[in-house]
């Protein structure tokens, strides 16, 4: 049982459309080398980047964070955010030391039930555009706010 | 490079997921959820003994399996669903099945089906992914 009080559906529904920032950013040699490193991979040829970084550079580079995104979604706690999907298209490969344009916005958002357990589903999507304005890569993250047994 | 409907993909071995990668992981990504790094903290939360892997993370296994079969440049789509978490201490293979071969554009594609294998559960994570196939 969540002790929080329940977001009015109301206010998560408002939230679709809510729009970030939006900024610029530049995957630096140092955090390509030690996100591969995480993979378990070797680095990869020809300053490519790893695509892990498609989690965190369109967070980022749209001025967000992760924990701003369990906020908004107004999250009981940290740890009662799960993981419904990533989806992640890549127009181009991701290269270091190349900087990219984002934006971000939230493009879907409602409260499922489910024998009693109440989630609020919530997909951010981020795009990611070339210095030339070409597309270079999208991302969605959906994730559900757990609130327990209402 | 011929691929077939069918075709098992070259798996991709983690042969233990470690929780100094998590704290790594979650430093770059400011991530301040301490089930990736503080094993004190995911005690108190009932979840066991072990940090939770980031889900970027397990996804990552299956783009280096996708990488070592059709290079770095291949990966043009990843979906990615997560039924359970993966902990630090698993032994995890990233695995894969060709689903589909198409054309679009000039550029020959392969659908798969991708999955994270761990013995003695259902997969921690599962999906489908899309690589441009080299000629």
């Amino acid at each position: 049982m969540s002790t929080k009080p329940l977001p009015s559906v109301e206010s998560i529904r408002a939230l679709v459309g809510h729009r970030f920032p939006g900024g610029e950013y530049t995957i630096a040699h140092w955090e390509n080398f030690l996100l591969t490193e995480c993979t378990g991979a070797d680095p990869l040829p020809d300053d490519l980047a790893h695509p892990v970084v498609l989690f965190h550079v369109p967070i980022l580079g749209a001025r967000t964070s992760i924990g701003e995104m369990f906020a908004l979604g107004q999250a009981d706690s940290d740890s009662s955010i799960g993981i419904e999907s990533y989806q992640w298209d890549f127009f181009k490969p991701l290269r270091e030391d190349l900087t990219y344009r984002v934006e971000g916005e939230i493009s879907e958002a409602d409260r499922r039930e489910n024998n009693g357990r109440v989630q609020d589903r919530i997909a951010f999507r981020f795009d990611l555009a070339e210095p030339d304005g070409s597309p270079a890569a999208r991302t969605t993250i959906t994730w559900l706010y757990n609130r327990g047994r209402r | 490079m011929i691929v077939n409907i069918g075709d098992v993909i070259p798996e991709w071995d983690m042969p233990s997921v470690r929780p100094e990668r998590m704290r790594t992981m979650a430093a770059i990504l400011r991530d301040p959820n301490p089930v990736h790094w503080d094993k004190r903290a995911v005690v108190a939360r009932g979840f066991g003994e072990h940090t939770i892997n980031q889900g970027p993370l397990g996804l990552s296994y299956m783009v280096n399996m996708l990488h070592g079969w059709t290079g770095p440049t291949s990966v043009r789509r990843i979906v990615m669903r997560f039924p359970l978490p993966v902990f630090d201490g698993d032994h995890i293979i990233a695995r894969g099945r060709v689903t589909a071969i198409r054309t679009e554009n000039g550029k020959r594609l392969a659908d798969c089906d991708i999955w994270l294998h761990r013995e003695g559960t259902r997969h921690p994570l599962e999906g489908e992914a899309t690589v441009e196939l080299p000629d």
